[in-house]
């Protein structure tokens, strides 16, 4: 031995170790304690030397003590105290500390001495109190969103389950079932695909996740339950080992969906209603004109027989727009329900320049006058395929829209462009209708085409519905320039007659 | 004025509605003018005789029922007669509240429509005389001097002459005098004729 080492006394060591370490005898009573103890408990050197081991333990552990204390110095080692496990020790101000203490012992000629040392757990019990707090945590969300944890032993059939599962399940005692406990209590109807679900679940080559939905029949009220479910299954070579997942009741959820269901089911049988309704009334407006123009006429032709006031001239005025009247009701008739039954219409080879010039000249006459109109037709444009009172009656529809729209902006000078193009690559005619009123925003624009849309304080929100379905009748298609900078902009398109 | 012949416009956007309807009150001897539409129509204003207005509820542009507001702003007397294709009450119900003396469903018969002329050309009628009497009567009165005007009023609330002379500070002779002159100058008979007179001329129409 090095000689400088003869020189260093035993007290010296003690005092320097960084642990807080007591020198107690067979008694209990502590003859020695290093700075570092007097610091942790306390005590000043003279103070604690009064003292026995017990005086630093909770009251309660004290007794006991004294019988672990007589064991060890039956038997002294070196070992830690409590197994391992932090214990309590008492700060002189009365806080309790968890420290881990481990013992040895030191024997001298004339008695044992132990050596106890402290080192604090403040470390651990931080580790301790967050894993706690999270399990907590986690304890509450599982409450907050009612969710049951299970396990499932797929090898042995055995389910593991926790509380939330079992009241689930009307079973609050037992903490595991079997597999067939597990099944008896589902609904017949739906075991067969919670039965394919957990297959495909278990199923090596798949992704392991399981999801199924299916009712729960409680075995104490009777009372039905609707739970989901999902999990994952963790293989072991290759083998379903076990699946892990929660289960939350949903029947309140299922409830209300059946509800929307059936409120959108009411919703949509009134929408259907409205329908009628609308095509009642839009049938209603087109007829009531020529009706009551026939009406007043037919009332002119009797008054002038009774009267015997023949002015033949009148006569033949008031019997001619009876009969102009009645064809043009027949006409919106039939349009209307070939619109309705989109039944077959007759085809003919169309000039699209005429027409337009047809159709305007039908606004004029409709009382829809009054704008400027400016024309880039095609004098030498090929004939277009299509229905000529169809496409007449679309092109009337964009140009009254045009007129209308403009009248209620109170543009000074209405103007409609209309232009004839070709589409050479799809053979088809493009005719676009522009007029200088306020044009669409972007809602507007995006609803314009739907049945019962309308921006007119009297109108019915069908002309550009039924015009878009007419054209497409015909092979083409009807759709307003999103980007038009001035006024609105129809764009149709109706293809070349081979 | 009013010996002319009465008069019923029609505002339709319908060619064959006016046409027909134009034939029916020709036939009775009515003068008939028809417009298009609202601003024709309201171009062509017609003031100063006997007639009423057949509005088209639904028109292109300004509907009938604008066109009425429009009307009333521009201090319209015509009685207004509207015809729809699909009438509505909450519609039938704003319309009469806002003055229109008919409202009528197409296909519209004979009899109706010509009963409902008929009573809108009576209504014009009181309606245009009462304007004649207001504009005779606040022509009358306009004539007055100041101090006649003083005079009248207290006598038309029923003040006799004392009250008036001592309420003016003139002599009793001096009222009799401008009461002489007023009776003259306005046309009254009597006392009660001059009531008539005042309140005629403050009348709305």
């Amino acid at each position: 031995m090095d000689d400088s080492l003869k020189n260093l006394n035993f007290r010296a060591i003690f005092d320097a170790a960084v642990e807080a370490k007591l020198l107690v005898v067979a008694s209990g009573r502590i003859v020695l304690a290093n700075s570092s103890a007097q610091l942790l408990f306390g005590y000043s050197e003279d103070e604690i030397c009064k003292l026995t081991v017990e005086m630093l333990m909770p009251t309660q552990h004290r007794e006991q003590h004294k019988h672990y204390r007589a064991l060890f110095l039956k038997k002294p080692s070196k070992r830690a105290m409590g197994d391992g496990k932090a214990l309590a020790a008492l700060h002189r101000d009365g806080t309790e500390m968890l420290l881990d203490i481990s013992l040895s012992s030191v024997e001298t000629e004339e008695q044992l001495f132990v050596i106890v040392t402290f080192v604090a757990t403040d470390q651990l019990l931080r580790v301790e109190e967050a894993l706690q707090a999270s399990e907590e945590r986690l304890r509450m969300a599982k409450q907050a969103a009612g969710l049951g944890i299970f396990d499932c032993d797929c090898v042995n059939k055995v389910i593991y389950w926790d509380k939330s599962m079992r009241r689930l399940w009307g079973d609050e005692v037992h903490e595991t079932l079997t597999y067939n406990d597990f099944l008896s209590v589902i609904h017949p109807e739906d075991r067969a695909a919670r039965k394919a679900a957990y297959n495909r679940a278990i199923d090596p080559s798949g992704n392991g996740e399981y999801s199924a939905e299916f009712r729960v029949i409680n075995p104490t009220n009777g009372v039905e339950h609707w739970i989901a479910t999902s999990g994952r299954v963790h293989f072991e070579a290759g083998h379903a080992r076990r699946l892990v997942g929660v289960a939350q009741d949903v029947t309140e959820q299922k409830m209300l969906q059946k509800k929307l269901q059936e409120q959108r089911a009411e919703t949509e049988c009134l929408f259907k209603q409205q329908v009628a309704t609308r095509t009642a009334s839009a049938i209603a407006h087109e007829l009531n004109q020529p009706l009551t123009a026939i009406s007043a006429y037919s009332e002119v032709i009797l008054h002038a027989l009774s009267n015997k006031e023949m002015d033949a001239d009148k006569l033949t005025r008031a019997l001619e727009g009876c009969v102009e009247q009645a064809q043009r009701a027949g006409r919106s008739l039939h349009e209307l329900l070939a619109f309705l039954q989109k039944g077959e219409i007759k085809s003919e080879q169309l000039g699209l320049n005429n027409l337009i010039k047809e159709a305007l000249s039908m606004v004029h006459n409709d009382g829809f006058g009054g704008f400027q109109q400016v024309l880039n037709l095609q004098p030498d444009l090929p004939a277009v395929q299509g229905n000529r009172t169809q496409v007449l009656k679309v092109l009337v529809n964009l140009f009254r829209n045009a007129v209308e729209a403009m009248r209620i902006a109170s543009v000074s000078v209405s103007t409609i462009s209309i232009s004839v193009q070709t589409l050479a690559e799809t053979n088809m005619a493009l005719v676009i209708v522009q007029d200088n009123g306020p044009g669409l925003d972007n809602d507007m624009a995006k609803r314009i085409f739907e049945p019962f849309f309308t921006t007119k304080p009297a109108g019915i929100g069908m002309g550009l519905a039924i015009s878009r379905a007419l054209i497409e009748a015909n092979g083409g298609q009807l759709w307003l320039d999103p980007d038009s900078k001035a006024g609105a902009k129809f764009h149709f398109t109706l293809p070349f007659a081979q | 004025m009013t010996n002319l012949a009465p008069v019923v416009f029609i505002v339709d956007d319908e060619l064959s509605v006016r046409d027909s309807l134009t034939l029916m009150l020709e036939q009775e001897d009515i003068s008939v003018q028809s417009y298009e539409n609202a601003d024709v129509f309201l171009r062509a204003f017609p003031q100063d005789c006997i007639g009423c207005i057949i509005i088209d509820v639904n028109m292109p542009g300004m509907d009938g029922m604008q066109l009425q507001e429009e009307l009333s702003r521009r201090n319209n007397t015509f009685p207004i007669i509207f015809l729809t294709g699909h009438g509505n009450i909450p519609m039938s119900v704003q319309a009469i509240k806002n003055g229109a003396l008919d409202f009528l469903t197409k296909p519209v018969t004979r009899k109706t429509l010509l009963n409902s002329v008929r009573s809108a050309f009576l209504e014009s009628e009181k309606r245009l005389n009462q304007v004649e009497h207001k504009q005779t009567a606040m022509r009358s009165i306009a004539s007055l001097t100041e101090r006649e005007r003083e005079v009248m009023n207290l006598a038309v609330q029923g003040a006799s002459n004392k009250v008036i002379a001592s309420r003016l500070g003139i002599s009793h002779r001096t009222v009799e005098v401008h009461k002489s002159n007023i009776m003259h100058k306005t046309g009254a008979s009597n006392l009660i004729d001059l009531v008539r007179i005042t309140r005629e001329s403050e009348l709305d129409s």
